[in-house]
């Protein structure tokens, strides 16, 4: 059961919380401060406590604000509130780490720099709305490091950089990716087929239903997205030879699993492996053109997807 | 990497929610299974400072969302590259991520780095077993040749003198509690060591430690010459002596010399240190010994020699006593008085026994079975293996007899004449001290 709050001894606390900031530097005041850790606490404590941040106890508030990067938090937000102090600070820190943060995600000068700049503009506020300057800072709750946090933000504005510039790849870009020899969409298979088919989804649905997150994660993350082993171990800060073993117990068990779920569909072990290999065989070309077209999946017209076009043209 | 079937490729796509990546800089406020979060959670998923519950809850997430993974693989730091993050599962969800000289710490005994140990750890232990054990080898092996030969040696005279061994025993042990004890334990080991391998002199001294414990059967083993006193006649106390000179005997094979003679101790002084105390109990001693041989001759005679099969030579002798010198063969060994018959030590033993021998002043000659002869031109202090031979015929039978007669001629002394009767009725005679010879 929570125990009611201690007014005073929230106090006491937020002031602590204050003084540790040092946001007082930045001429953040301690009623601001407090706002913001209200704020935070209103997004996070209130998904994580049944959507009602007042039952969360003073005790849980000040564990979670103990856990916040309150330093740099105040930062940021004297930066989002246009303190010339924090803003020297800010780029004393980060705006050349912003452009080795750049550099690391896009892999080239030119983007780099062009990313980075745009990441400081925004960070900075440019872009008005409704007369007001907003900049991204306001968003940072210090609930990782202000350093991640920026990464993080590039990493997403990277993304979205490359799925516009996506949408506009020309016919000759897209032939010198190949597009022409996509495997062609496999001929409709007869009833037998589909219903193998079909048998052969839901056991592997069913198999990859009884996987942990994490290890779906890694599943995911190394089969689909080709993550490296030691992208993966830094993720989920695990060593590269446990993530391997892991990989190759979830192969193991998923390959026994579905062969398993086979059979209790009524399939003998050899219609399994059958179904099994065969289908292996079938999906492959078509699986490494879905793949390559993974994160474009929306880079392409909706007319213009051309193995499926393609595959049905010929047969037409 | 193990491959998984391209069925799971696919299922694991068509889970994934279709929906386009929102502004990720602005946080979710609703519907967080259908949402994606912010960066902020991401950011904290990916340096592991969520809570458990956060964290399960991203990961729920991140196993259907490619755009979210993609995003956090995209901030990975690049310095973590070099330095991932190494913990266990269990630790990394229990606790928060540990501050930067605490992860180096754990890295630092992590199993890259103590693999490296282990595997030097692990050439440690070789290296050390491989240095130190062969020298307990060689350590151990000693004691254990040393007992193989004196188990080997059989207990000759224990048979014949049991009434009497509580005796002799005692005057083992009070003789060598009046000599020296560095001169009681040589001859004790040396004793039963006779037919050890001759041991380098730097060791001789660890052998003599390791014999401790066999001393009791080296005593009993001092007895078997004054059992076979009844074949050749003087029954005089010998065992303490016969202790010493056997000893000496067989400590003299260890030095062999470049012309093939055999030096030996001259124990003498130690041995008349210790006669005068144990001179009376001896005597009794002796008694019952000729009276117990006396029963069983035979059989004393084929254990003496036994004994003998696996033994040498020694000798010792002082020339200033060589007018004295009382020479007698018992059980196959060639023993010598200086002393009129009161002591006597042992000063020849080989492989084959000894049956007869000549002397003629300081020039003794000694033969046996097999045609083993030796000669000593210096009272029995040395000896020199003779080996007679005419063309290609050599002196195998054994040697039944040796006459020995001195050239005299003026003040200077001349190559001896030697006559040798053996068992097959053969004469070898050598008219130049041994040089060349001749069969009739």
């Amino acid at each position: 059961m929570p125990r009611p709050a201690q007014p005073g001894h929230g106090a006491d606390v937020a002031a602590a919380f204050y003084e540790r900031s040092g946001a007082a530097a930045y001429g953040v005041s301690t009623e601001q401060f407090a706002a913001i850790l209200d704020e935070i606490l209103c997004k996070y404590l209130s998904q994580n406590s049944a959507h009602d941040s007042a039952r969360a106890s003073a005790e849980q508030k000040a564990d979670f604000c103990a856990g916040l990067r309150l330093e740099e938090l105040a930062l940021a937000r004297a930066c989002a509130a246009g303190n010339e102090r924090a803003w020297q600070d800010f780029i004393a820190r980060y705006r050349q780490k912003l452009h080795g943060m750049a550099l690391h995600i896009t892999r080239d000068g030119a983007h780099a720099a062009e990313l980075a700049d745009s990441l400081f503009a925004d960070l900075y506020g440019v872009n008005a709305r409704n007369g007001v300057r907003s900049s991204k800072l306001v968003f940072y709750t210090g609930r990782g490091s202000l350093e991640g946090w920026l990464r993080t933000v590039m990493a997403q504005e990277f993304i979205n950089r490359y799925r516009t510039q996506k949408r506009t790849v020309s016919l000759e870009e897209q032939t010198e990716e190949g597009v022409q020899f996509r495997a062609a969409v496999p001929e409709p298979a007869g009833a037998s087929d589909r219903l193998s088919q079909e048998r052969l989804e839901a056991a592997t649905d069913e198999a990859l239903a009884e996987l942990s997150s994490e290890d779906r994660f890694t599943l995911a993350s190394y089969y689909l997205d080709g993550r490296t082993l030691a992208e993966i171990a830094r993720t989920l800060g695990l060593h590269e030879s446990s993530v391997s073993r892991r990989l190759d117990r979830l192969a193991t068990g998923l390959r026994k699993r579905i062969l398993a779920g086979l059979r209790l569909q009524g399939m003998s072990h050899a219609q399994a492996m059958e179904a099994l290999e065969t289908d292996v065989r079938d999906i492959g070309l078509n699986l490494r053109s879905r793949l390559t077209q993974d994160s474009g999946a929306k880079t392409f017209p909706e007319g213009k997807v051309p193995a499926q076009d393609a595959g049905k043209g010929s047969h037409d | 990497m193990t491959e998984v079937p391209k069925i799971v490729y696919d299922r694991l796509r068509a889970a994934r929610p279709e929906r386009a990546l929102p502004d990720r800089a602005l946080p979710e406020r609703a519907g967080p299974e259908r949402t994606h979060p912010d960066a902020d959670l991401l950011t904290a998923f990916a340096e592991q400072a969520l809570a458990a519950t956060e964290r399960d809850g991203v990961l729920e997430h991140l196993a259907f969302c490619g755009d979210c993974r993609e995003v956090i693989a995209l901030a990975l730091p690049a310095a973590d590259i070099v330095a991932a993050p190494i913990a266990t599962e269990t630790a990394v969800r229990a606790t928060p991520v540990p501050a930067k000289s605490e992860r180096n710490f754990l890295t630092a005994f992590a199993w890259p780095s103590l693999r490296w140990a282990a595997l030097a750890a692990g050439v440690a232990v070789v290296a050390s077993v491989l240095l130190v054990h062969p020298g307990k080898l060689n350590q151990a092996t000693l004691p254990s040749v040393n007992r193989q030969v004196a188990t080997t040696a059989p207990p000759v005279s224990a048979p014949q003198i049991a009434p009497s061994s509580t005796d002799q025993a005692a005057i083992s042990a009070r003789t060598s509690e009046a000599r020296p004890k560095s001169e009681s334990r040589l001859s004790k080991k040396l004793n039963a060591g006779e037919a050890v391998t001759p041991p380098p002199r730097a060791e001789r001294g660890m052998l003599l430690a390791e014999n401790k414990n066999h001393s009791g059967q080296a005593d009993k083993l001092s007895a078997a010459p004054s059992a076979g006193v009844l074949f050749d006649a003087p029954t005089s106390p010998r065992t303490t002596e016969t202790v010493e000179v056997s000893g000496a005997a067989a400590a003299e094979e260890v030095a062999p010399s470049a012309e093939d003679s055999l030096m030996a101790w001259n124990e003498t002084p130690a041995i008349e240190k210790a006669k005068p105390a144990l001179q009376e109990k001896e005597m009794k001693v002796n008694e019952q010994q000729k009276t117990q041989a006396a029963v069983v001759p035979g059989l004393a005679r084929s254990q003496a020699r036994a004994m003998m099969s696996s033994a040498k030579l020694a000798s010792p002798a002082s020339p200033a006593l060589a007018h004295n010198v009382t020479w007698v063969i018992i059980a196959g060994v060639l023993q010598r008085s200086v002393d009129s018959g009161q002591s006597w030590q042992n000063v020849l033993r080989t492989d084959h026994p000894l049956l007869c021998y000549a002397s003629h002043e300081e020039d003794v000659w000694a033969g046996g079975q097999a045609g083993t002869l030796f000669h000593s031109a210096d009272g029995g202090t040395t000896w020199v293996q003779v080996q007679p031979s005419i063309k290609a015929q050599q002196l195998s039978s054994d040697v039944t007899h040796i006459d020995v007669r001195g050239d005299v001629r003026g003040d200077e002394r001349g190559p001896a004449e030697i006559a040798i009767s053996t068992s097959n009725n053969g004469i070898w005679s050598s008219a130049d001290g041994g040089k060349t010879w001749e069969k009739k």
